[in-house]
């Protein structure tokens, strides 16, 4: 009889658990997802480590997202790793892609090891530069243009070209910085950008 | 007989707080509801089709909707999509809208497209896929170039509705790899890449159709 009862109460045991998972899942994947993120494409919004975030579901599938936002999605090439970006783009939007593609290749090193400067070569391969200023993307209709805030260290929409709205699950309001999970001292929430924006602002009337 | 009795005056005291029952029972029911919503959203459904863009797949006739058993777990990978899947997708135009198109490319593949993407040849990036509707009058990739696979929300695995079809999905849609067209020694010649010769994979615009 005891192994009956015992029986009895791991399954209900198991079930609760069950079921408060799956209510905490529901909760994570449509209202607020606490998430860590890690990578340096994002400096100095977000650190390189040991930074976490709060993402707010609803506005999964580009759902009421602007230009500015800072939001999660999946890499549209590998669509198993999540990636953490800033929209600098809406669809209709005309961006000019990377004006600054390739231009270090012509700085040279100069000088000894005390005086290391960076000598400026005016060559040719400059003058050729000038036309990544000629390169252009309109935005289509679901889509949406995404890049890091550290560009120099950032792979997104200028590498893999326009992002979906549709792999995009939520937007980050809250950044919490916690070096060590004790030390509440050390901790840091902040707010990311637009996140107290949840108005909608009459394109019409601002022009 | 002292135990009927027994059992007869616990039920009768148990019967008094009816509404403390009735709520638990529903409560007990009801915390199930978020494990169905799992279940639901990440291993499988019943889904729905609508629209005409799968003709004569789904939707032969005009006034059955077909449904289908929905396959959601591990569907994102590029690996456990496989060529002729069919399969449901948010549309990269409208991603509140979902499609449901057959894959008829996988990543590393070129594939031919047809009216009204103008272009001969067309290469699949990593971790796309290529898509079509069976019916010629499809929006698919055609329109939209290729799809991220992270678009896709389900395979489609079986047929379950209307009882008379019930199943696994029959093929459909066209070849269009250049490399199993050449296989099949179709020819794909002509400076301006034009498909030759074609046979049951040419024009749908043709009068033997």
């Amino acid at each position: 009889m005891d192994i009956r009862i015992m029986g009895r109460e791991t399954l209900r045991v198991f079930t609760n658990a069950v079921k408060a998972a799956a209510l905490i899942h529901l909760f994570s994947t449509n209202f607020f997802q606490f998430n860590e993120t890690s990578g340096d494409s994002m400096l100095p919004t977000l650190q390189v480590s040991r930074d976490f975030c709060i993402v707010d579901k609803r506005y999964r599938y580009g759902r009421g997202l602007r230009v500015g936002d800072v939001i999660m999605a999946r890499k549209p090439s590998m669509p198993e790793q999540w990636v953490c970006k800033r929209i600098t783009g809406m669809p209709g939007d005309i961006i000019l892609i990377d004006p600054s593609k390739d231009t270090l290749s012509n700085l040279q090193l100069d000088g000894d090891e005390e005086n290391l400067k960076l000598k400026e070569l005016k060559t040719k391969e400059e003058q050729e530069n000038q036309k990544n200023f000629d390169q252009y993307v309109i935005i289509p209709e679901g889509h949406c243009w995404v890049t890091g805030d550290n560009l120099s260290h950032s792979i997104d929409s200028r590498t893999y070209s326009v992002l979906p709205l549709g792999l995009i699950s939520g937007k980050l309001i809250y950044g919490w910085y916690i070096p060590s999970f004790f030390n509440f001292k050390q901790h840091y929430l902040r707010k990311m950008d637009n996140s107290d924006l949840d108005i909608d602002i009459d394109i019409d009337n601002e022009l | 007989m002292s135990s009927i009795f027994r059992n007869f005056k616990t039920k009768s005291a148990q019967a008094k707080p009816l509404f403390k029952y009735t709520f638990n029972r529903i409560f007990l029911i009801a915390s199930w509801i978020p494990v169905l919503y799992v279940i639901h959203e990440h291993v499988f459904h019943i889904g729905k089709i609508e629209g005409i863009s799968m003709k004569p797949t789904f939707n032969p006739t005009a006034n059955i909707r077909d449904h289908v058993l929905l396959w959601k777990w591990n569907v994102k990978r590029p690996e456990t999509l496989k060529q002729n899947d069919v399969v449901f997708l948010r549309s990269p135009i409208n991603p509140e809208l979902i499609y449901i198109k057959r894959i008829k490319g996988q990543q590393g593949d070129l594939i031919t497209p047809r009216y009204p993407d103008t272009r001969s040849k067309v290469l699949i990036p990593t971790g796309h896929v290529w898509v079509e509707g069976d019916n010629v009058h499809s929006i698919d990739s055609n329109t939209y170039g290729p799809v991220s696979t992270g678009l896709v929300i389900g395979k489609v695995g079986y047929i379950v509705w209307p009882l008379n079809r019930i199943g696994p999905v029959p093929d459909g849609g066209r070849e269009c790899r250049i490399s199993m067209l050449r296989n099949q020694g179709l020819g794909y010649g002509g400076l301006g890449g034009e498909l030759t010769d074609l046979g049951e994979f040419g024009d749908d615009h043709d009068d033997k159709n």
